[in-house]
């Protein structure tokens, strides 16, 4: 028996997701709410196994059903419409999120994904991360990656550079730890560009805290004196970059 | 610029060299002054130089640019590069010899050679030229005065002092009075003459001031502080040497300013400046050469007006061609958001068709299939640019989307050259989906059997080869069932427009096949990466 919880202040989004969720056969216990309180009473009363959970909630948010439940083994689907703040933030979490109106094979993927065992670990953390990124304030903030067995969580300031290794990237950190994942440079180009990141070259996004000098020949050298090339079109963007700060 | 760029032209395709090397020279002029760009200037010189080295005829213009060359590393402060510049004009050229001669006194002046400056300044002034002038020897005499007075020389500044003033007086010479007048304040107050300081300085102050001259004032509150202090007059003293500070304050953030342009400059130079740029450099422009005129203590220069003429008529032309570029802009923008509407109405066809043709449920999915299409072009046509590889996942959702309201009328290919690398392949959002749009809607109207569509993307030299193949009914039929699609129109015009803003050759060709058998259509474009 798979318990899910649909939040939704739309009842014809909730039936959507019921529609989608036909499929998977009986084994279902579906439980849906159109309020904040409701589904906080629910969380905590049901369990649930997955989460779908609206960002705009009739004046409210899902983020604040967040906040006030004890309960997080779950699996944590968000649907929003177009909300890009939050969807920065989710990534930034490595929090699984639907676009609505729901696409079918979006819905399978999401639903694979949140079957397995892994999706479930760590939540609280994660929920921590994406609460973090909502926040306006100038406070470390930290990513969420993802590996086999569950996830790391990395503080930015920390990241000295990534490498791009075809659709994965290494992530090397200050001092010298080394973390590979299957994503491309471009997803933590996305992620980290607004916290002083830039992508000096198709496979390389730098930290640009970690910069001891460049050169007018194109070359930037990192503190741990690694010299890396900044391409012949990033060349003048980069300039500005590092002159603005 | 454009005139002097389509002389060069003109010229080069007629292989006629003086107009070949009148234009370089323009050029030159404008990227120097304009544009405060050294570099290109440089490189124009050079091209100049090179056509007047290797035409017989032309040999004398020689010494003029080389003259140039040395004036342009002068105010860059290159010294050493200007000297060699002016001395190999001193030796080549009789007609040039006086302007050499000064310009080499100012550059052992800049460089703090008293001696070698004031023996230069002597020769300059003993010269035939300087006899027929009285502003060439006043300005001569004016800056002798302030090499004087820096070297401890206090009668020769002095001397010299009222030399350029008699001039300045006799003749009337309004250009030079302001800094003559400055120049000989300085040389009273080594001399001790706290009279003459402050009756020199007050009038440099207030010639300058007509004229809005930054550094002059300083330089004229300054003395004034001094001779106030030397007076015991400390109140004075001080609210002068406050007012210095402050001009002394405003002057060095500027000169900041121009510092980090010129050092953006050596970086850049071989790139073209963007459009929203253009007016921050505009107005660094005129600071510098506010700078570099404020000082005229030193700089002493006789291409002096022609020079101020032709640096506006260059800002005119550049303002022209800012404003151009802004157009341009906001018209490729304005393109990009009709095609959105477009679009959508568009798809709203498509779902329209699809829902009288099928049950409600895969009515819904389709529309939601929709949806991810609109929220796609949506953010696609945000950029001037996207990744290939996002554009063929966009393409390639629509073909699916539209397959499957049609099922059985086209199938579809999408063929990608094996060594562009999509992700780094940069390419206008939703350029080909006005033609793919076209071919399924239009090109296999009243036909049985299935149509085939094949879109593909080649590399050939520095284009991207874009084509979008049909084997449909051709546009003879099509244009006789009267449809002209708005989406090609707005595709023309965006091909046109990118065209002019990035200088490239995009071409659009709609090629009918033989005998009716489809339509090929084939857009090349500048190639484009984003690292």
């Amino acid at each position: 028996m798979l318990t899910i919880a649909i939040i939704d202040d739309e009842q014809h989004c909730i039936n959507r997701i019921l529609e989608l969720l036909e499929p998977y056969g009986d084994n279902l216990e579906i439980a849906s709410f159109l309020t904040a309180e409701e589904s906080i009473r629910g969380i905590e009363i049901l369990r649930p196994a997955i989460v779908f959970l609206d960002v705009q909630l009739r004046g409210r948010t899902g983020f604040e059903v967040l906040s006030a439940i004890t309960y997080r083994d779950f699996s944590l689907i968000f649907t929003t419409a177009h909300e890009q703040y939050a969807i920065a933030a989710f990534k930034c979490a490595a929090i699984d999120y639907l676009l609505k109106p729901i696409d079918e094979s979006d819905f399978e993927r999401a639903m694979r994904k949140a079957m397995e065992k892994v999706e479930q670990t760590q939540l609280a953390e994660r929920i921590g991360i994406l609460l973090s990124h909502l926040e306006k304030d100038n406070a470390p903030k930290r990513i969420s990656i993802p590996y086999k067995e569950g996830y790391h969580f990395l503080d930015i300031r920390s990241i000295a550079r990534c490498e791009a290794d075809v659709n994965y990237t290494h992530i090397l950190m200050a001092d010298g730890q080394k973390y590979t994942v299957s994503k491309p440079l471009k997803h933590f180009e996305g992620l980290l560009a607004e916290h002083d990141f830039f992508r000096i070259h198709n496979s390389h996004l730098i930290n640009l805290d970690y910069i001891k000098s460049y050169t007018k020949s194109g070359k930037v050298t990192l503190l741990d004196n690694l010299t890396l090339d900044v391409s012949v079109r990033k060349k003048e963007s980069f300039i500005k970059t590092v002159e603005r700060r | 610029m454009d005139f002097a760029r389509t002389t060069l032209k003109t010229a080069t395709e007629m292989e006629y060299p003086m107009g070949m090397l009148v234009a370089h020279e323009c050029l030159a002029l404008i990227e120097q002054y304009a544009f405060s760009n050294p570099y290109r200037a440089v490189d124009h010189y050079h091209m100049a130089l090179a056509i007047a080295e290797n035409i017989a005829g032309l040999n004398s213009r020689k010494w003029a640019i080389t003259g140039n060359i040395a004036t342009l590393y002068y105010e860059q402060e290159e010294y050493g590069k200007a000297l060699d510049g002016f001395r190999a004009v001193l030796h080549g050229s009789k007609d040039l010899e006086f302007t050499a001669l000064a310009n080499i006194a100012n550059v052992f002046g800049a460089l703090n050679q008293p001696d070698s400056a004031i023996r230069y300044y002597r020769r300059a002034l003993a010269h035939r030229q300087s006899a027929e002038e009285p502003a060439f020897r006043a300005n001569l005499y004016s800056n002798l005065s302030l090499v004087y007075a820096n070297a401890g020389e206090i009668d020769s500044a002095v001397s010299a002092t009222a030399e350029s003033l008699s001039l300045v007086e006799t003749h009337g010479i309004g250009l030079v009075r302001p800094t003559a007048y400055a120049n000989a304040a300085m040389a009273y107050l080594k001399a001790n003459d706290y009279g003459k300081a402050r009756h020199y300085a007050e009038a440099s102050l207030a010639s300058s001031e007509r004229q809005g001259n930054l550094f002059l004032q300083k330089s004229a509150w300054g003395t004034l502080a001094d001779v106030f202090a030397a007076r015991g007059e400390y109140r004075q003293a001080l609210e002068a040497h406050q007012r210095y500070s402050a001009l002394k304050d405003s002057l060095n953030n500027q000169n900041r300013r121009v510092e980090i342009n010129r050092k953006q400059m050596a970086f850049d130079f071989e790139k073209e400046r963007a459009v929203a740029q253009a007016e921050i450099e505009r107005q660094a422009t005129a600071q510098s050469a506010y700078i570099w005129g404020g000082s005229g203590l030193l700089v002493f220069s006789v291409f002096g007006f022609i020079l101020y003429k032709r640096r506006r008529d260059a800002l005119a032309q550049k303002k022209e061609a800012e404003l151009n570029a802004q157009v341009l802009d906001t018209e490729l923008k304005a393109l990009r958001s009709q095609l959105n509407p477009h679009f959508i109405f568009n798809s709203l066809n498509s779902i329209g068709d699809y829902i009288t043709k099928n049950d409600n449920r895969s009515a819904k999915d389709y529309l939601i299939k929709f949806a991810k299409l609109m929220r796609a072009v949506l953010e696609n046509s945000e950029h001037d640019y996207i990744p290939l590889c996002d554009d063929l996942a966009f393409l390639e959702l629509y073909l699916q989307v539209e397959t499957k309201r049609l099922p059985g009328r086209f199938s579809y290919t999408i063929d990608v050259d094996d060594r562009l690398d999509t992700e780094n392949t940069l390419v206008p959002p939703l350029l080909l989906q006005p033609f793919v749009e076209n071919s399924i809607w239009h090109g296999f109207k009243g036909r049985e059997k299935p149509g085939q569509i094949t879109v593909s993307f080649r590399k050939n030299q520095d284009l991207l080869l874009c084509t979008v193949d049909d084997d449909g009914i051709g546009r003879q039929p099509m244009a006789a069932s009267g449809s002209r699609s708005l989406g090609i129109a707005l595709t023309e015009n965006r091909i046109r427009m990118l065209n002019a803003q990035k200088k490239a050759g995009g071409t659009l060709e709609i090629i009918d096949k033989a005998d009716n058998t489809g339509t090929r259509v084939e857009v090349s474009l500048p190639f484009e990466t984003a690292f």
